[in-house]
């Protein structure tokens, strides 16, 4: 009995084990719980995977209970979510709360259930894309296109209490284009993009995100066509303007081509060939350079022959510092003229000696005459016609000198025709000075002969000059003169002060002295340009002009002035020795002596008058080197 | 006594120094009932907002951070269930909850909460420094919240003096009876203790910081942000 009843059950099993595999049907499978999610953080929805149903109709639920509880709860709420979802409405949900979820499947056979799931709602909020955006394009005056676009929160979203605070993204693209261009909007609901293509359409998305979850899905696209730059009137315009230019270079495409030889001519005019009127290129040809150079141009120029006319010379007087003496070349010898410096440019320059010792003997004798009317003139006191101080003329060397040399006031080079030979060191007239000084010293057993005098010579001499101008004060100034000369003489140091007190003079504007002529007795007559009854003035007082002027005996090399000796020249012999040594170039020995005579009386700086003679001016300042 | 009032003089400045270093980041504080006061509560606030924002990212952070690394598998989840230190604190649930609570006793209840931490963020510091491979990543996020939580409560007393001044109640807090735990032998054990001490600072930041954004929204923008 027992044994059927055991292989009974066995038997029964068996049947139904075949029944249930031919039938293919089984407890449902494991239910899987996919996500839950809350929109705002005040309801949430779960999703649901169903596992194999085992052929028969499954009912699945979801059962839950709450952090802290022991009550289990079923789903209040399968359907609003959509199948196999559960949906907790505001009064289900608890915020920081711990929901423990199950899934159970259930069905003929059998049911399962799912793993628990820890749901926390604070940690799995996303809310839905923002809504209503929309794009503007917004175009101010005077300034590029910019896209202005506006969205608003999600509906459910509550923002305005602070429950929620949303962060914004966009994105955009042109509609061609493949990636897109993303912006970051912070808690701002608008949003500005100014570079754009213009001619393109764009399309913009737009998602936010809660301040602790995650971000939404992107909004539906929202598109904007963006016009193009350039206008109908900015097209005109340019076609204008290209058919307008077109035509500008037809026409001058058609004029050159017309007149190009013209044109070429007008533009890159030919160069002329050297000219030079008066001359003829033939002569030089024919080698007849006499009458070449006679062509150049003298008409102007006294005739050669004319004695006299070598001596009309032009001579800038300036008793400025940086005066150089410039002889005006006597016009009858253009060509000779050019010979600056046979000697020594450098110093000879401006020494004037030749020139000054005729007048520095000239003051000396009235400085010994009246030694206690001395009176210091001031520097500044510079009469306005140094020319007359300048009745010398010069051999064609330039001379240099400081303001001081009276006798010649060289004003700059600038305004000389010819370019003087400037003196390499500043101590050369100094040393003229110095020189001038000693003759003077010499010669008039005085002190008056000091530099300082000299220094005052071109003061003096100015205010000799104007005394001359007004005639009869010459004496007397020549006298003041030559007592200040004199009354220095000790200072030899002061000697070198002209060259220091040379700013203290001022400036003076370049004369120019034309030698009007010489007369019978051998004076020279200056013409000044201003004032030219000075020149004359002097002539009359011959006896006083005399002693200013220095006649010259001959001319020696073309370029020396051989000043007549006065009777009066005493100290010529100590003049003589220095003179000789200076003048290695001159080879007259009757111009040594001359030179001598001459330089031996600042006193009775007599000069022969004996014609006109040149002499060469560096021997004088050699001598008193 | 030439040196002791060297020496004190030495300290004040000190002290003053410590104080002005740290009152840089202070706003200041105007006096209850004028009327320009609005403009510095809500610069109060605001400040409050972002101090409270980012101790719960870092509290985030930091708890990824050690469950990632250190809970894997071992299903502590389960029973991190009610076990924070700060549950018998009334907190409201929810947002109806939250809006019918009067602003004063909100920011009571915020401040009582984050004096409950000091405790257990002091120890959490040490505790973590004294793990063996401590995570850098872990270490200076809770050095970086422990300080800012500081600086929170300083600035919840002074929007607190500002709301309602004179009403000062007991310092009240949940005491944190957790430090045991966290110095257990047992791995399994203190590493629970270390992931359900994260897991409350994370949820207690985040409740402290939606409690201020609804509290600034309703005071300085009247409901209205």
């Amino acid at each position: 009995m027992k044994e059927s009843v055991a292989s009974r059950t066995v038997f029964i099993l068996l049947l139904f084990l075949t029944t249930s595999l031919l039938n293919g049907q089984s407890p449902p499978g494991k239910p899987e719980i996919l996500k839950c999610r809350s929109p705002e953080k005040e309801t949430f929805t779960c999703w649901w995977k169903p596992g194999d149903d085992g052929g028969l109709p499954t009912n699945y639920t979801l059962t839950y209970h709450k952090e802290g509880e022991t009550l289990t709860h079923e789903c209040p709420d399968y359907i609003t979510s959509g199948p196999n979802s559960c949906y907790f409405n505001k009064k289900h949900t608890s915020i920081w709360t711990m929901y423990i979820i199950t899934i159970n499947a259930t069905n003929q056979m059998g049911s399962s259930s799912s793993d628990p799931r820890y749901v926390d709602v604070t940690y799995i909020v996303e809310p839905d894309p923002p809504v209503n955006l929309t794009l503007e394009l917004k175009q101010p005056e005077d300034k590029k296109p910019y896209l202005w676009m506006k969205w608003y929160p999600p509906t459910l979203v509550d923002v305005r209490s602070g429950w929620l605070t949303l962060q914004y993204e966009i994105r955009l693209k042109p509609k061609k284009a493949t990636e897109w261009e993303t912006h970051f909007a912070g808690q701002q609901t608008q949003f500005k993009i100014l570079s754009l293509y213009p001619g393109q359409k764009y399309l913009v998305q737009v998602r936010c995100k809660p301040d602790h979850g995650f971000w939404s899905e992107w909004s539906p696209e929202s598109s904007i066509q963006i016009p193009n730059d350039v206008t109908m009137k900015d097209t005109i315009v340019w076609i204008f303007v290209a058919v307008l230019s077109a035509v500008i270079c037809l026409i001058m495409v058609v004029a050159v081509a017309l007149k190009g030889h013209s044109m070429v001519t007008c533009i890159l005019p030919p160069v002329p060939g050297p000219k030079i009127k008066g001359f003829d290129t033939h002569l030089l040809e024919k080698g007849k350079s006499e009458e070449l150079l006679s062509a150049l141009g003298c008409q102007d120029f006294p005739p050669t022959s004319d004695c006299e006319d070598l001596l009309v010379e032009f001579l800038e007087v300036d008793d400025s510092e940086d005066q150089q003496l410039m002889p005006a070349h006597p016009k009858e010898h253009p060509g000779q003229e050019r010979k600056p410096t046979p000697l020594d440019p450098d110093s000879d320059s401006g020494r004037g000696s030749c020139d000054s010792p005729s007048l520095l003997s000239k003051k000396c004798e009235e400085a010994r005459a009246d030694p206690s009317a001395f009176n210091t003139p001031k520097s500044v006191e510079k009469p306005e016609n140094p020319q007359t101080n300048v009745t010398y003329t010069w051999g064609s060397r330039s001379t240099s000198s400081e303001g001081k040399i009276p006798y010649f006031a060289a004003g700059g080079f600038k305004s000389s025709t010819w370019p003087l030979p400037q003196p390499p060191s500043q101590h050369s007239p100094r040393s003229s000075y110095h020189n001038i000084a000693d003759v003077c010293k010499l010669n008039m057993g005085t002190a008056g002969a000091s530099a300082t005098l000299l220094d005052k010579t071109d003061t003096r001499a100015l205010r000799s000059s104007k005394t001359t101008e007004t005639g009869g004060e010459e004496k007397a100034a020549e006298q003041r003169e030559v007592e200040s000369f004199h009354s220095k003489t000790d200072q030899d140091t002061p000697w070198l002060l002209p060259q220091e007190k040379t700013p203290l003079i001022s400036v003076r504007p370049l004369d120019y002295v034309e030698i009007h002529k010489v007369n019978k007795d051998g004076a020279l007559s200056l013409l000044p340009k201003q004032k030219e009854n000075s020149g004359q003035a002097e002539k009359p007082s011959t006896p006083e002009a005399s002693k200013e002027y220095a006649k010259v005996s001959r001319v020696m090399d073309n370029n020396i002035l051989v000043l007549v000796q006065e009777p009066r020249a005493q100290n010529l012999a100590s003049f003589e020795e220095p003179a000789k040594e200076a003048a290695p170039s001159h080879q007259q020995n009757q111009a040594e002596e001359d030179l001598a005579s001459f330089t031996s009386a600042p006193s009775g700086c007599g000069l022969q008058r004996a014609g006109l003679d040149y002499l060469d001016p560096t021997c004088f300042m050699h001598s008193f080197q | 006594s030439d040196n002791t009032a060297g020496s004190l003089l030495l300290l004040l400045l000190l002290v003053s120094d410590l104080l002005l270093c740290q009152s840089v980041a202070s706003l200041p504080i105007c006096p209850s009932g004028a009327v320009n006061c609005q403009v510095s509560l809500r610069d109060l606030f605001d400040r409050a907002v972002i101090l409270s924002h980012y101790i719960h990212n870092l509290s985030s952070e930091m708890f990824n951070e050690f469950d990632k690394r250190y809970a894997q598998g071992r299903g502590f989840i389960t029973k991190a269930i009610n076990s924070c230190h700060t549950s018998s604190l009334s907190t409201p649930e929810d947002k109806e909850q939250a809006q019918q609570i009067h602003h004063e006793d909100l920011l009571n209840l915020i401040l009582r909460v984050l004096r409950s931490w000091n405790d257990p963020l002091y120890h959490l510091v040490t505790e973590v420094r004294g793990m063996q491979e401590a995570p850098d990543a872990i270490l200076s996020r809770a050095i970086e919240i422990e300080e800012q939580n500081r600086r929170l409560l300083e600035g919840m007393e002074k929007i607190v003096g500002q709301v309602h001044p004179g009403i000062r109640e007991n310092e009240v807090y949940s005491v944190w009876s957790g430090l045991p735990s966290l110095q257990m032998a047992d791995e399994d054990t203190r590493l629970f203790a270390f992931y359900n001490l994260l897991h409350c600072l994370r949820r207690d930041s985040h409740k402290i910081d939606n409690y201020l954004k609804l509290l600034k929204c309703r005071i300085v923008y009247d409901s209205n942000c």
